[in-house]
């Protein structure tokens, strides 16, 4: 019986000699998990389906390169991480995910019945990425793979060439960081929105 | 934030457990956890984007569009015949790949510019070295009957033949008059060759008496003169006279009359003491 990395080397060398079955098998295979990765390194779906497709040329061209010494999924996060990360770095500083669109959240989120349900978790979500532009590409990078894309320790340490134990040193600082701003986010609203009664009132006495 | 300890517990593995227990006691801790489970489970709730039959195409045409690496260096030998064996396609999924691989544009750029190449300028000496050399005139056929191989074929034949007819080769002079001539040239030459051979062996002879006179002068000074070196040069101390038992001057109470042995002090002689005690009575001193 043949391994899983036997099978993937066997894939990949399928795919090199032209073999349209074996290049149907390895988009399928990849294909919505790239799509995925570079949909939330983007959260636009034009430059997700543009970013896949690049990455995707890329591995075709590189196929001669991967030999079989580690999963495949790693070979090709490694292979889409600096286009991703170029990505992500060219929005930020766009500043576009300050102003994540309505229908760049509805695409991760589950349809629900109630309206006001649904309107919660978008703005939540919102909250959540403009909190995650705000920390460290590194850190960003680790727990968009990590809790968005559900990506194994060892298959991140791989593509990024890390030790396990600063994956999740990383994976935890990110964490934190995206929760203390989440919190610093409600504090200000908390006291925007105290501050605006407190108007209210004032302006209400005179 | 926190006091990082619920960081450390992280990093070391805690369960979850000992997480909250810590965060129990740690009222800053216990916010900052509460806000990241609730941001870790907000994550964990969203789902993947939806992935398009439109975008799964478009990836499936990939190999249609473009070439890999190894893939794009038979298109570029094709491409460098230029007689039109690239295809339109063929050309376009090579400039697909140029366009994003710089080792492989570096490679075409280099192969490419062997059509720049101009022919080298011949010097100027090569025409009239070449106008030099003429081929070489084919030596006629009739040649080789005068070559040395072919003078040897024709002795080997000439012998054959003649012992074919039965002529002896040795009474020839005989029966041509020769064989009186030959006699007479015989004798003289006899006659010549001895009266050289004794002229050389007295010669001889008083050359090696010669020799012998000359040997005996040389020998006898030649030793003479290797012995006096060595004389001069070796001067053996003269011989010690053994000693004898003398009248005591040495000792302290010798008399006249009182004959005793005088052992001397050197090595040499006391062997030569302790071999006369071994002596008979009548050889002793």
């Amino acid at each position: 019986m043949a391994t899983i990395g036997t099978d993937e080397k066997d894939l990949v060398a399928r795919c090199r000699q032209g073999d349209d079955d074996a290049w149907r098998e390895l988009v399928d295979r990849f294909g919505p998990k790239v799509y995925a990765i570079s949909y939330h390194f983007t959260l636009k779906r034009e430059d997700a389906e543009e970013l896949s497709q690049e990455i995707f040329l890329k591995l075709f061209e590189n196929l001669h390169r991967y030999d079989g010494g580690f999963p495949l999924v790693a070979w090709v996060l490694s292979v889409s991480r600096n286009l991703c990360i170029d990505r992500y770095r060219r929005k930020k500083r766009e500043k576009s995910f300050r102003f994540v669109s309505d229908e760049a959240v509805t695409a991760l989120l589950k349809s629900e019945d109630d309206p006001a349900g649904m309107a919660l978790k978008k703005e939540r979500t919102q909250l959540l990425f403009a909190a995650l532009s705000e920390i460290p590409d590194d850190l960003a990078e680790i727990l968009i793979l990590r809790d968005l894309n559900g990506l194994a320790y060892d298959e991140i340490g791989t593509a990024l060439e890390l030790p396990e134990g600063t994956v999740k040193s990383r994976l935890f600082r990110a964490r934190a960081e995206v929760a203390r701003k989440i919190r610093e986010r409600h504090e200000k609203r908390t006291a925007g929105s105290a501050f605006a009664s407190l108007a209210m009132v004032a302006g209400g006495l005179v | 934030m926190s006091c990082r300890e619920l960081e450390r517990l992280w990093d070391a593995g805690a369960t979850l457990p000992e997480t909250r227990a810590h965060q129990a006691g740690c009222a800053e801790c216990g916010r900052a956890g509460d806000v990241l489970a609730q941001t870790v489970s907000a994550l964990h709730a969203l789902r993947a984007p939806a992935f398009s039959p439109t975008l799964r195409q478009s990836l499936l045409d990939i190999p249609r569009r473009t070439v890999s690496c190894e893939g794009a260096e038979p298109l570029m030998a094709a491409a460098l015949e230029g007689d039109g064996s690239l295809s339109a396609a063929d050309d376009a999924r090579l400039q697909s790949h140029l366009s994003r691989c710089e080792a492989c544009t570096e490679t075409a750029k280099t192969l490419f510019h062997l059509r720049e190449l101009s022919a080298p300028a011949p010097p100027p000496w090569l025409a009239t070295r070449l106008s030099a050399v003429r081929p070489e005139k084919k030596r006629p056929a009739w040649r080789a009957l005068f070559s040395g191989r072919a003078v040897v074929v024709y002795a080997y034949a000439a012998a054959c033949v003649v012992m074919l007819l039965g002529l002896n080769p040795t009474a020839l002079p005989t029966k041509t008059g020769f064989a009186r001539l030959s006699q007479s040239t015989r004798s003289a030459v006899t006659v010549a060759q001895n009266s050289v051979g004794d002229r050389l062996g007295a010669l001889q002879e008083k050359a090696f008496r010669m020799v012998a006179v000359w040997k005996g002068h040389v020998g006898g000074y030649g030793r003479a003169a290797v012995s006096n070196a060595i004389a001069i040069v070796w001067r053996p101390e003269p011989k010690k006279t053994p000693n004898r038992p003398r009248l005591g001057k040495e000792g302290s109470s010798a008399g006249i009359g009182d004959y005793r042995l005088v052992m001397s002090e050197t090595p040499q002689d006391r062997a030569v003491d302790g071999a006369r005690e071994h002596f008979p009575a009548r050889f002793r001193v």
